[in-house]
């Protein structure tokens, strides 16, 4: 334990301070990216981060080439020219082709890279004793991070945010339904060029620290996450954003406490558990909540059967009935049926004492709810889709359950509230 | 003859080398319920982006009361086809219909408490201001198409365009639909629909575009709905079995009833 506190304390001290620096700095890089990639996420353009952080490579490389040297800046600039220059073809061809938009990424992103990495491996092959290191730029070298890049992250960071603050409205109508905006007489093309300028600018500069093939991840993953845990676009942003930084802080914290461990991937893989989580636990469409709702459905329907099987044993509920007897009635397995009886009674619908069970008023009325579904379900089927009565039953058994008061009104209407089923029996209202 | 709303002149849209539309040209009267019909890929939706401006004529033009789009697009809603949408996406109804306002307010205005009340005027025009937080995810085809059309009227405009309002929503909606055009006509407004179905078309249309990417005949309902034309339109096959198939086609729509 006192390991772990050891390099926690050391950690936030801030006394490391090439710790903090990398640290604060993924956490912002990470950030900036999160808030952009939602719009690419929502703009179905997942792909397209991809294609971007590939084409950064050969402007990296032949802005080397041109200066003879280490300058960021240089680097900067031809990686943003590069990664806009490659979107400016996928739009482009997409227009003027008939590919599909899965091939023309999958063109651009090879041909970009593969250019990138002839030159890559010209320059090292030159020499030139100033190239090396030059291959951080394909998986990041997050441990390098000066003031300098902290700065920088800063500033794009605060530049995304208040872009996003300032064009919500915006970006949510291009990313919603593009046709609207420019049937609503927006300039449209000019807006989705910000947007893209934006993600571009944003590639280029984490690229240096994160690699061109994880900094996809840094765009779409938060995002991905965010999704499955709200409807509301703001909160998405939010979520994204914070997903992103806290990557970046824990995946430098992780690859600082083993030796030798890379920080780029220890921040997508953090980022990934984050998005795992999301997407098991999110109250929307997560997937524990799909069980939980699987669950309380099936309890429904085991005892919705239940009251109505003793309702039918039990002569409308007139009379009590034996446990025995429903037991060998319907074949139940005795463990479940008293589960299943223990529950009633908390609903307060039937009574059971010493082996005998009393559907009460409310359990009648329930009973007969259920019952009522059943056989309007049947003379629906029947008349609308030209079933025999024989093969409608099985159907609904399952249907019964699903009916909401809404639809049930609905079915009395339009089967002008029937009063006998296809097989004869009296609908109870 | 009311007075001209919309002018196509020679309009030309070609996507690569193959007419979506061609040579098209016809006036259109103001304050009816016009519908545009033809078979499928006959031009039709995209006769209706190139009024908008959403997709560039390759040659021609078409005006609006005599002018340029830009001059008269307060004028003008729009409703997409709501087929081409992703509804999975993070917005509310209310959202949506809010988007209406945004011609009126810019990027950057904040919407006052008068674009509300329009916004939920709008709502409860098509009966959905009961479901105005509701995500649009979980709504059917059918509220889909109501949120559509309510963000259309939340516009305030005079002419609108509407891509496929009727195809697959269930019959309450459809009713509604026919209703609210009504309404709308009465007050003046004009509506030019795209539309598929030939036998509601003598119903719904009082003047009616027919097209199969040149344009097949132009004129009132009563002049124009005729078996010469319409099979003309539909390639020579409207016989009994292509009427025929043209039911099942519509009996395919998944939410006839619920």
């Amino acid at each position: 334990m006192t390991g772990i506190w050891d390099h926690i304390s050391t950690f936030f001290s801030a006394e490391n301070y090439t710790l903090f620096v990398v640290s604060i700095g993924s956490g912002i890089l990470c950030l900036a990216a999160g808030v952009v990639g939602t719009f690419t996420y929502l703009r179905k353009r997942a792909l397209i981060g991809d294609v971007i952080s590939h084409s950064v490579l050969p402007g990296v490389t032949i802005a080397f080439m041109l200066s003879g040297m280490k300058n960021p800046l240089y680097f900067l600039l031809g990686a943003i020219l590069s990664g806009l220059l490659s979107i400016w073809i996928v739009d482009y061809v997409q227009t003027k082709s008939k590919l599909k938009p899965d091939t023309i990424l999958a063109l651009v992103l090879s041909v970009f890279f593969g250019i990138g990495i002839v030159l890559l491996t010209k320059i090292q092959h030159s020499g030139n004793a100033a190239q090396s290191g030059l291959d951080s730029f394909l998986f990041g070298k997050a441990a390098s991070m000066g003031m300098f890049d902290l700065q920088i992250f800063c500033v794009i960071a605060i530049i995304n945010i208040l872009c996003i603050i300032i064009f919500l409205r915006a970006f949510s109508l291009i990313s919603f339904d593009e046709n609207y905006a420019k049937g609503l007489g927006f300039n449209v093309g000019l807006l989705k060029s910000f947007i893209a300028t934006l993600t571009v600018v944003t590639v280029a500069i984490g690229v240096q620290a994160v690699g061109v093939v994880l900094m996809a991840a840094l765009l779409i993953t938060p995002a991905a996450g965010a999704r499955f845990l709200t409807n509301s676009i703001r909160i998405m942003l939010a979520y994204a954003g914070t997903f992103g930084f806290f990557s970046g802080i824990f995946g430098a914290f992780i690859s600082y406490s083993g030796t030798g461990m890379p920080t780029g991937p220890w921040i997508v893989v953090v980022l990934s558990v984050f998005t795992l989580t999301a997407i098991l636990f999110g109250k929307r469409q997560g997937v524990f909540v799909r069980i939980r709702l699987r669950n309380s459905n099936n309890i429904k329907i085991n005892n919705e059967n239940i009251l109505k099987d003793i309702y039918k044993a039990s002569d409308g509920g007139e009379k009590s009935l034996k446990i025995d007897v429903l037991i060998e009635k319907e074949k139940y397995l005795p463990g479940m049926l008293k589960g299943v009886l223990k529950r009633l009674e908390n609903d307060d619908l039937v009574d059971t004492v010493r082996g005998l069970i009393i559907l009460n008023d409310k359990g009648r009325i329930a009973a007969r709810e259920v019952i009522r579904k059943h056989r309007l379900w049947e003379i629906y089927l029947t008349k609308y889709f030209q079933l025999d009565a024989d093969h409608i039953h099985d159907d609904a058994e399952g249907i019964e359950h699903v009916i909401t008061p809404e639809i049930e009104k609905e079915l009395i209407r339009l089967l002008d509230r029937p009063t006998k089923d296809p097989h004869k029996s009296e609908i109870p209202y | 003859m009311n007075k001209t709303i919309i002018e196509a002149h020679n309009l030309t849209v070609l996507y690569g080398r193959k007419p979506a539309l061609w040579n098209v040209d016809f006036v259109l009267p103001e304050k009816q319920v016009i519908g545009i019909m033809g078979p499928n890929g006959s031009g039709k939706s995209t006769l209706l982006k190139s009024i908008m401006g959403v997709v560039e004529p390759t040659s021609g033009f078409t005006k609006i009361y005599d002018q340029e789009l830009d001059n008269v697009r307060d004028k003008v809603s729009y409703v997409p086809q709501r087929q081409e949408i992703d509804w999975d996406f993070p917005a509310s109804v209310w959202d949506i219909v809010s988007m209406g306002r945004f011609q009126n307010k810019g990027l950057f205005k904040k919407l006052t408490s008068e674009d509300k009340d329009i916004i939920a005027d709008s709502l409860d025009k098509v009966n959905m201001l009961g479901f105005s937080k509701r995500q649009i995810s979980q709504l059917s085809g059918g509220q889909q198409q109501r949120v559509f059309l309510a963000r259309a009227i939340a516009q305030q405009g005079e002419l609108f365009l509407m891509d496929e309002p009727f195809a697959g929503v269930d019959i309450a909606t459809e009713e509604m639909i026919v209703e609210l055009l009504k309404n709308m006509k009465n007050e003046g407004k004009t509506l030019v629909i795209v539309h598929h179905d030939l036998h509601t078309a003598q119903s719904y249309f009082d003047h009616l575009v027919l097209l199969n990417t040149r344009l097949i005949a132009t004129g009132s309902v009563k002049d124009v709905f005729t078996d010469q034309i319409l099979t003309d339109t539909y390639g020579g096959r409207l016989t009994t079995i292509s009427k025929i198939s043209q039911e099942l086609e519509n009996k395919e729509f998944p939410i006839r009833h619920k």
